[in-house]
């Protein structure tokens, strides 16, 4: 046997979190389900934050836009905020797993599982996405490359939970993109994501780029010596190569039952050549 | 419902499309009685070792535990097996293979089965293991038998391959290989059993072969087949993975111990991997001599099947790799080498293209290569050797029935995709690269020589006055129930309320063969239409004695009547079915079907299913992009052409090829059984990897008909023909593509980048 608790409100959240304090918490409960299978810890509550309405919410502020925690893949796909202002992240939900899968599953559900292969991350990455952490004393923010410490490991504390992901605005980039390698085309752990965001001058060359590729390191990969090279030339196919290049020595893969390291690699430095390719 | 009138030859959705979809249909899996005890079987884990000791106790002793039974516990030879007899029920000294039950748990949850499965203690001495077939035909080999890793060798030989290649003008040599294959139906094996009062066992379970099941099991348990009842409801998926005992002997040996309690098992996906037997990995080896022109002169091939601890149909699976290994090709001399070998990787079984999707990717992939060596087209060299009515196959057979393979190969090569193929590659976009693939394939119908292939049909006119179908041979989703009623409805002239079927029941059907082979609707098909005509003799003469008419003339059958035509009396089948007793509302009729009368230098190669008759034929083209940068492949449009005699109803037909081209895509591009020690890496759908709607392009199926004399209204089946040419055709695409041959399947996105990177290609 086992408490459920499903809260209404932030108030009644506190409430049972004060209650359970070993409660776990989940949103659209798709990774939870899959712990389950491998010797769940059996006795401690579950607290779901689905139902919250307030955590559910889509919408700029100022010169963010601000995603709630319970925002699901599906609410993602069907928002024209983020599919006019975030192209990145909207095509990286519209890959996640299936549609039941994108129906339940969350962004916040997605942060927080920490995988290096959740496909929110790298976008997220790439915008300098922060993240905004509640408890009943108040809210704090962290950038997320500060909040995911590594695989299934982030910087949430008891009590604690993740109410919404808030991502400045991109401003006049003309290239936003993302591609998620998988072993098919749909229903697939990525195996090589990259997400990349630039600005580019009307002759093509490279004013502001930012980079970030899902796994292939133990978390989100980011590279600025990669950004570094191509900043200042034209994005073509030499200066791509060269980023690659720089790509494939940095990347820490590991080698598992989807890929070895070695694709993982390849495929990392890959991936930059399509943006040459890109109009 | 909209009655409507039930005809051969009319794409009809299925009769039983309503009771699916609405899910009234009951499936195996949907069966449960009063006070059930769930079953449930402690597997090895370890591919090869002794058994020092297996210590129920602690499992026993936990409430709600019913039994835990070991080796000690089974009747009988404990040996289960299909035409071997090597497979222990439960093992009781040696374990070869990971899967290997060693103790069967009844219990009165689920809860509690986990538990105490968990609870058995095994003492298991691990033993050196052999993984690797050519390793395991070695002299100082790990042995997985007492008698040796060898379970059959055999050799077909036609004219004399070893002189002739000698006399030819080019000759090409390659090698192969194929991983093992999962059937990935929906619904898992399981099943339901009790024992009766009068001491009979009845079991409702998802299986191809209900009549032969009784024998495996009565054999492994030693029981009188008789006193097995086996119930086989419509099946959520077979594919040839519930052709031979899965859950049969362990729900029996249950049921036996379950004081009359009914007993269910259903396997987990995992235990379904684990447990479950696959398509058999193959290494290949092929040398292929033909002339300037593209004739060939003479095949010589070597295939090695990997058939793990126990023999299954894994020699059936070889001898019919092998009768296929030269292709639907004139081949004057042929030398085919065939070891089936035991190994401690997990049992390889059926399935769907039976050995000959394997050898089908060696055939197709060295007609490519000779195309390239001589400069031709790669579909001048198949329809210059394609077989014709009145050759000799590689195997010897003379071809005496239907065989469509030209026309198949010249209804591809006159198609729109075929004719488009080069400007379609010249449109690929950047870091695409495209190309186009196509593949010849054939598959035998039947169990060939050696094993009668029989069905027995019965039809009964009810009291209700309806016409009843008794099907012998299950309906694992291809559609046979339904082309049985078609078949029944044409023959009477009946409509969709005065028809019904029965699933096989051992005890209300008449023995027939498995549901397999592509020969279920062919044979079955056959009896069925001598008990419908029989019937209709009948009904035709009883409602002439109660017309008073001296004979049958003018009486028609029309839906639920019988009618004097001229003068307008009716007979309704419901007062017939009143009037008449049982016994005389009821026509029986057997099939057996006929087999190849060649005499062959190897016809003593293989004590049964070898050689064939009837062959269904295929000609498949597969537009393929590949992506330079991660390797992925996509099939982008897909034709194939389908040959197998006249069609009973077309969208049936086409929802048989597009089925086989989809597992054939994923055996292509993804599925692959990954071991490691014997042990499966990947044992569910998380990391099995089988395609998804968006992996599947549009399929074009075109049907190329023929008359085959001895086929119900001129059929043959065509359930398995299409599975074999999808990866050949997909890895002469990428060839095309590329510029290399990938000769290590499924052609994954690592395997392409691969090939990609050590052809030094430029990004």
């Amino acid at each position: 046997m086992r408490d459920v608790f499903l809260p209404r409100s932030l108030e009644k959240l506190w409430t049972y979190l004060d209650e359970s304090p070993g409660a776990l918490v989940f949103a659209g409960g798709t990774d939870l389900l899959v712990k389950t299978f491998n010797g769940f810890p059996e006795g401690e509550a579950l607290v779901c934050l689905d139902r919250i309405d307030e955590l559910k919410e889509i919408c700029q502020q100022g010169e963010s836009i601000w995603i709630g925690a319970c925002a699901t893949h599906s609410g993602m796909v069907a928002s024209r905020l983020v599919r006019n202002t975030l192209p990145a992240l909207w095509k990286a939900v519209g890959e996640i797993g299936s549609p039941p899968v994108r129906n339940m599953g969350t962004i916040g559900g997605n942060i927080c599982t920490a995988s290096p292969a959740g496909d929110t991350l790298p976008p997220l990455y790439a915008m300098k996405a922060e993240v905004e952490i509640l408890c009943r004393e108040g809210a704090r923010r962290l950038p997320i490359a500060q909040f995911i410490h590594g695989p299934g490991a982030t910087g949430l504390q008891k009590a604690e939970i993740v109410s919404a992901v808030r991502i400045p605005k991109p401003q006049g980039l003309n290239l936003q993109h993302f591609e998620k390698v998988g072993l098919r085309s749909a229903l697939a752990c990525s195996v090589a994501s990259l997400a990349a965001l630039a600005r580019l001058s009307p002759d093509r060359v490279v004013e502001e780029v930012s980079l970030a590729w899902g796994s292939v390191a133990p978390t989100v990969f980011t590279c600025p010596q990669a950004e570094e090279t191509l900043v200042g030339r034209p994005l073509c196919a030499a200066s791509l190569r060269e980023a690659a290049e720089i790509v494939r020595h940095r990347v820490r893969p590991i080698s598992d039952v989807r890929a070895d390291a070695e694709y993982r690699r390849t495929v990392a430095g890959n991936l930059l050549l399509r943006l040459g390719t890109l109009s | 419902m909209k009655t409507t009138m039930i005809e051969v030859g009319y794409p009809a959705a299925r009769f039983d499309a309503r009771s699916k979809v609405s899910g009234e249909e009951k499936f195996a899996i949907d069966y449960s009685r009063e006070a059930i005890l769930w079953a449930g079987a402690r597997r090895a884990a370890m591919a090869h070792a002794m058994v020092r000791g297996i210590d129920t106790s602690r499992a026993r002793a936990l409430p709600g535990v019913h039994a835990v039974l070991t080796r000690e516990d089974v009747p009988g030879t404990n040996r289960q097996g299909i035409i071997h007899k090597d497979q222990p029920v439960l093992a009781g000294s040696r374990v070869r293979h990971c899967g290997e039950p060693l103790a069967l748990v009844l219990a009165e949850d689920r809860d509690v089965l986990e538990k105490a499965l968990g609870m058995i203690e095994v003492d298991l001495e691990p033993l050196e293991a052999v993984f690797d077939a050519a390793e395991a035909l070695g002299a100082d080999a790990v042995r997985v038998h007492e008698s040796g890793n060898l379970l059959h060798k055999a050799v077909i030989k036609v004219g004399d391959a070893g002189g002739a290649f000698d006399r030819c003008d080019v000759v090409i040599e390659d090698s192969f290989e194929v991983p093992g294959q999962d059937h990935a139906f929906l619904e898992p094996q399981n099943g339901l059993a009790w024992q009766r009062e009068d001491g009979r066992i009845s079991m409702i379970v998802s299986t191809q072969a209900p009549f032969r099941d009784r024998f495996e099991i009565a054999h492994a348990l030693g029981l009188d087949p008789g006193a097995i009842h086996i119930v086989s409801p419509c099946l959520g998926g077979g594919f040839g993975g519930k052709d031979g005992a899965t859950v049969q002997c362990l729900l029996a040996l249950g049921a036996m111990r379950a004081g009359g309690r009914p007993v269910k098992m259903v396997w987990g996906r995992e235990e379904s991997f684990n447990a479950g037997y696959k398509r058999h990995p193959v290494r290949m080896w092929y040398r292929v001599g033909a002339m300037r022109d593209g004739t060939l002169q003479c095949i010589h091939c070597k295939l090695i099947y990997d058939t793990g601890p126990y023999a299954h149909l894994g020699v059936e699976v070889m001898a019919l790799g092998m009768e296929h290994a030269c292709g639907p090709y004139r081949v004057p001399n042929t030398l085919v080498e065939g070891w089936c070998v035991h190994t401690n990787n997990p049992v390889s079984g059926a399935m769907r293209g039976f050995g000959v999707c394997q050898a089908t990717f060696g055939i197709e992939s060295m007609m490519d290569l000779l195309a390239s060596k001589l400069g031709m087209s790669r579909l001048d060299i198949r329809l210059k050797n394609a077989l014709r009515r009145g050759d000799k196959n590689g195997a010897g057979i003379t071809l005496v029935n239907s065989t469509g393979i030209l026309p198949c190969l010249e209804t591809l090569g006159g198609h729109r995709l075929f004719q488009e193929s080069e400007q379609w590659k010249k449109l690929a976009g950047p870091y695409k690269k495209r190309g186009v693939g196509i593949a010849a394939t054939w598959n035998a119908i039947g169990y060939g020589r050696g094993l009668p292939d029989s069905a027995i049909a019965r039809v009964e006119l009810t009291r209700e006055g309806k016409i009843r179908i008794y099907s012998s041979v299950s309906d694992m989703g291809q559609g046979n129930s339904s082309a049985f009623v078609q078949m029944a409805g044409q023959i009477l002239t009946q409509d969709a309320s005065h028809l019904e079927i029965i699933q096989p029941d051992t005890d209300l059907a008449h023995p027939s063969g498995s549901s397999s082979a592509g020969r279920t609707t062919y044979t079955f098909g056959n009896a069925l239409i001598a008990a419908c005509e029989e019937m209709k003799e009948k009904l035709l003469h009883r409602a002439s004695l109660l017309l008073m008419l001296d004979e049958p003339a003018g009486l028609a059958l029309l839906p639920g009547i019988i009618k004097h035509l001229p003068s307008g009396r009716e007979i309704p089948f419901d007062l017939l079915g009143r009037l008449f007793p049982e016994s005389d509302r009821m026509a029986v009729k057997q099939f057996v079907m006929p087999v190849a009368r060649d005499t062959l230098e190897s016809e003593n190669e293989f004590k049964l299913g070898f050689p064939h008759l009837l062959f269904s034929y295929g000609a498949h083209l597969a537009y393929v992009e590949v992506d330079e940068l991660t390797g992925k492949t996509e099939v982008k449009e897909y034709l194939c052409v389908t040959e197998g005699g006249r069609v009973i109803n077309p969208a049936c037909f086409d929802q048989q090829v597009h089925g086989a081209v989809v597992q054939g895509l994923g055996y292509g591009l993804m599925e692959e059984v990954l071991t490691r020690q014997g042990k499966i890496l990947n044992p569910n759908f998380t990391n099995y990897i089988i395609p998804t709607s968006m992996d599947v392009p549009d399929i074009t199926s075109l049907c190329v008909e023929t008359e085959e004399t001895t086929g119900p209204f001129g059929m043959k089946g065509i359930g398995e023909v299409g599975m074999n040419a999808p990866l050949p055709a997909i890895a002469g695409g990428v060839e095309d593509a590329l510029g290399c041959r990938i000769n290590r399947s499924p052609l994954t996105a690592a395997r392409v980048l691969a090939a990609l990177d050590a052809r030094g290609v430029n990004r």
